[in-house]
């Protein structure tokens, strides 16, 4: 294969002129939180550095992450992502088919041994020997194992592959197991979101090109600059949180004056995610500026987590048609009629019975 | 008719003291708590940054929060190291098979009515210390560290995060967590009817003033009077 080119070489190629150039390295380093003096490490890293290579593999997935990525909204991010991925390997985005393809993906595992990202979008279908998703007659589980066992690291893209997403909501016919339970002697960076957003993941990889790493992880292994806060805690409709201001229905008042979402079900408080801060189709909005709960995609289990439209404290767990505070209620009834039940017991153990008190030590 | 033959001095001051601010924090704690799931008082009119009612719910959820830890962790001080017969773990043994012994089936067969001697304990019976364990110190060490992980979360990276961050992943995600939260929570109720049932009883049945004996320290032992025969 022919040496890599650098990401400007690449844009050079296509025409982009250096000032859109410059202008996405400072959007990049805005998005990392980096201080405006990092970047032209940004712009060198981009001029100097060859492309790291990427393997993007498909498992059980629906593709949105793919669609999410190449609508990045600056120009040149859609363009980095085709101009990285469709030169080396992508089953949906390349040219290439059938077993051309896999002698692509075979060829850079070769020549690139240890030098490669391995991108991974779905997860893996454990059941029945891997049957439920099948490349080119191999399992999709020995087509993951076999690529990233020579990856430098391993990028789970999307919910599927870092959390499971709804092909492993209960009962999880086919077994379908997040990239990290399945891939342990790599390291693998958790981009959750269904989708995820376009510039959160051309920002890890940036971020990697730039520093040669993997951005900050938080426990779940995702990239602390874009997972480190919650929705609630940037979201703009906060003050009508605070305030006790509430929407009660899609149509009423406060649903048109733009109230807080909490009782229409919203996740934002436990949902770790870039949303409310980087935003959707070039900044344009997010669920909750559109009106519509946080439906927490970017959390595990968020779809056994359900229903999207239940606040919170309401919603059913473990299999039970109840929430908390039914359960609760039913335990504390049980027990006042429990006791009810033993003053009588004991009113008419007393009836027949001189209570006998025995004087008791203890240590 | 029954005579006052001893007043003992159970429960020393700072085991009430204890107690009260338990009972009040933990009332506290379980109101602004389900205020918080359930925000029913109608929005206030106007602009909402002059408004901060679900904020201070929160605030008082969590200043309140810190009080009842503070006050857990000195009981939990008292209970190890406190020279105090009644207050301490002491014989609370139960990973001994001794323990669940003659004492406890004893107390359980009274209370079960499977025996007609009532136990008269001055101190916590083995069936009460077992409640206690149970609700009190299992439930408020659930409450405190999933508590504790939660408010971490606002502070991302923060102290609390740091130290009780971990305890999301025991539960999966952060909703679950709060789920369970919410769920235990209710525990409390629960024992409240137990605690106080059991309390009035023991003073019916025992006569021993254990009601108040949580304000005064004293608990009475007392004995029957012959009745007169004329
Ligand atoms: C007896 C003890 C406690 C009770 C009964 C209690 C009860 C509750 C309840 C019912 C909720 C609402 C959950 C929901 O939204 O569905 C809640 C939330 C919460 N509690 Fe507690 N709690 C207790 C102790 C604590 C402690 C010790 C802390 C430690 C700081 C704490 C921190 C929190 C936090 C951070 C929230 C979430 C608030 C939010 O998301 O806005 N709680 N609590
Ligand atoms: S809309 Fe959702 S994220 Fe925004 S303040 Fe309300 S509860 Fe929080």
């Amino acid at each position: 294969m022919e040496k890599k080119e650098t990401f400007a070489e690449v844009f050079e190629a296509r025409g982009v002129k250096r000032r859109d150039f410059l202008k996405f390295c400072s959007l990049m380093s805005v998005y990392l939180g980096l201080a405006p003096t990092m970047v032209p490490r940004i712009v060198s890293a981009m001029e100097k550095k060859p492309r790291i290579p990427v393997i993007w593999l498909h498992g059980l997935e629906c593709t949105c992450c793919s669609e999410s990525f190449i609508r990045s909204s600056h120009p040149i991010v859609a363009d980095i992502v085709l101009n990285m991925i469709s030169l080396d390997y992508d089953d949906t985005l390349s040219a290439a088919a059938g077993f051309q393809l896999e002698e692509i993906r075979k060829k850079i595992m070769k020549e690139y041994k240890g030098k490669f990202i391995l991108a991974v979008e779905g997860n893996v279908p454990l059941k029945d020997n891997g049957v439920y998703c099948t490349i080119n007659g191999e399992s999709f589980l020995d087509v993951l194992k076999e690529t990233a066992a020579d990856a430098m690291a391993v990028i789970a893209w999307g919910s599927c592959a870092s959390f499971g997403c709804v092909q492993s909501a209960r009962p999880n016919p086919t077994g379908a197991t997040p990239v990290h339970k399945i891939i342990k002697n790599k390291p693998v960076v958790n981009v959750p979101g269904c989708p995820p957003i376009a510039e959160v993941m051309t920002g890890v990889i940036t971020h990697f090109l730039t520093f040669g790493k993997l951005p900050d992880l938080d426990r779940l292994k995702r990239p602390k600059t874009f997972y480190g806060v919650r929705i609630h805690d940037k979201c703009e409709r906060r003050p009508y949180f605070d305030a006790g201001m509430f929407v009660e229905s899609f149509d009423d008042d406060g649903a048109r004056k733009g109230w807080c979402l909490y009782k229409m079900g919203c996740k934002g408080p436990t949902t770790y995610n870039a949303c409310s801060s980087i935003k959707w189709n070039e900044g344009v909005s997010f669920p909750i500026g559109s009106g519509h709960p946080c439906l927490g995609c970017s959390e595990p289990d968020f779809w056994d987590n359900g229903p999207f439209y239940t606040r919170r404290a309401d919603v059913s767990f473990v299999g039970v048609n109840s929430n908390a505070d039914k359960i609760g209620v039913v335990a504390v009834g049980a027990a006042a009629a429990g006791m009810a039940a033993h003053a009588i017991g004991t009113a008419i153990k007393k009836g027949t019975s001189e209570s006998k008190t025995v004087e008791t030590e203890e240590d | 008719m029954a005579r006052i033959i001893e007043e003992q001095y159970v429960w020393r001051l700072p085991v009430r003291i204890y107690h009260w601010i338990n009972a009040l924090s933990i009332a506290v704690l379980f109101v602004t708590g389900i205020y918080m799931a359930f925000p029913i008082i109608s929005p206030p009119v106007g602009e909402a940054v002059w408004y901060h009612r679900m904020a201070w719910v929160r605030y008082i959820h969590f200043g309140t929060a810190f009080i009842f830890i503070a006050n857990f962790l000195f009981r939990l001080y008292w209970a190890l190291f406190g020279n105090d017969r009644y207050g301490r773990f002491g014989g609370f043994k139960p990973w001994l098979p001794a323990w669940w012994g003659q004492p406890f089936k004893e107390q359980l067969a009274s209370y079960l009515f499977l025996k007609k001697e009532e136990p008269d304990y001055c101190g916590h019976n083995p069936v009460a210390a077992l409640t206690h364990f149970l609700f009190v110190f299992l439930g408020s060490w659930f409450m405190i560290l999933t508590g504790l992980a939660m408010y971490g979360e606002n502070n991302p990276g923060g102290f609390l995060d740091t130290m009780f961050g971990w305890v999301v992943l025991l539960f999966g995600s952060s909703l679950t967590m709060h789920t369970m939260h919410h769920l235990v929570a209710w525990v409390f109720p629960v024992y409240l009817i137990l605690h106080l049932y059991a309390v009035v009883r023991h003073d019916i049945v025992n006569r021993s003033s254990i009601t108040s004996s949580i304000i005064t320290g004293y608990k009475n032992r007392v004995e029957e009077c012959a009745e007169y025969a004329d």
